[in-house]
């Protein structure tokens, strides 16, 4: 059973990725902030019993069921609806050089100048514009893959997919985002 | 770095350049704005306060089974919730157990006073046709001879 402080440091731990990933899907500060309480809420009623371990994906799932249901509100009130289609975006370019991005960005956030602080800054917000602009499925896996830093079965477990739909989603949006990236200047 | 070797590292640097685009999303979330802290700080805090209930609830209940003899938690420990749910309809069933049992008395006290009634009217002199006589009922109308 996890203990008062180990939920406590869980949470700590994770809200704030948990409102980004959030504001991600609804474009909403203030929803977003509603959907995470009710999700933190929803962990520590239900499911403080369970031991530290469990946590993680426990509440990324309750999370992920917490934002569909507000999409399922928002879509009753017939409020705009977030894009969450399977697969939206092209198909990923065969000849494509991803080594070259990633150098790029490597190049351009380790920088360390005043100058390259500044366009680092910059390239930070591309990054993070670029994240909101991935299709819904693809973000998300995304973001609990690699951000969250789970492994493929635990990603596909908390979208309710399999696991080849999970590296099929991550695969398309690191090539989106390096396409995009490009097509904003960011090369070697 | 040739076409073959290329397509094999593109899994490894998919991953690396995935690990390095969702790393820069940590610097961004770092400096979210002070009323997104504050509300996620208190979210937190909520939370805390409902796990502490719930794990008090939980420990109550344990502790009311604890506290049972034996046998008793033998026979009802497994039964509680069962017992529990029945219990909550103890007073509709009583409520209607009450209703019925007062129209019963009610019939009861009905059929006593029409028994009474008729046996008054047998038991008397006058026989009970001379109620439906209209000659009868205009004597009884008349004043009484002096």
């Amino acid at each position: 059973m996890a203990t008062d402080k180990e939920l406590s440091d869980f949470l700590k731990s994770v809200e704030k990725r948990a409102f980004k990933r959030t504001v991600y899907a609804v474009r909403s500060d203030d929803s977003a902030l509603d959907i995470v309480q009710d999700a933190m809420i929803k962990l520590a009623e239900k499911y403080a019993d369970r031991p530290a371990a469990e946590l993680p994906l426990i509440f990324q799932r309750i999370l992920s069921n917490a934002t569909m249901d507000w999409f399922r509100r928002e879509k009753v009130r017939n409020a705009l609806m977030s894009n969450m289609s399977d697969f939206d975006g092209a198909e990923p370019d065969g000849d494509f050089d991803l080594l070259e991005t990633l150098h790029a960005v490597e190049g351009s956030l380790g920088a360390e100048s005043a100058s390259d602080a500044v366009s680092r800054a910059q390239i930070l917000r591309l990054i993070d514009a670029q994240v909101a602009e991935l299709p819904g499925r693809q973000r998300e896996a995304f973001l609990l893959r690699y951000w969250e830093e789970f492994d493929v079965a635990e990603t596909a477990l908390v979208m309710g997919c399999s696991e080849g739909s999970v590296k099929t989603h991550c695969s398309r949006a690191v090539q989106a985002l390096a396409k995009a990236l490009r097509a904003k200047g960011i090369t070697p | 770095m040739t076409a073959s070797s290329r397509s094999t590292d593109r899994p490894a640097v998919e991953a690396r350049l995935a690990l390095r685009l969702a790393g820069s999303l940590n610097v961004t979330t770092g400096s979210l704005p002070p009323e997104v802290n504050e509300r996620l700080r208190f979210a937190r805090e909520q939370a805390l306060a409902r796990a502490r209930d719930a794990r008090r609830v939980a420990a109550a209940g344990a502790h009311s089974t604890v506290g049972m003899s034996a046998s008793g938690a033998l026979l009802l420990g497994s039964y509680r919730p069962w017992l529990q749910r029945a219990a909550a309809f103890l007073p509709l069933l009583l409520l209607l157990a009450g209703l019925m049992l007062i129209q019963q008395w009610q019939l009861r006290e009905q059929v006593l006073a029409a028994a009474d009634i008729d046996s008054l009217l047998l038991a008397d002199a006058l026989p009970p046709t001379a109620y439906s006589d209209p000659g009868f009922a205009e004597f009884l109308r008349s004043d009484p001879q002096p």
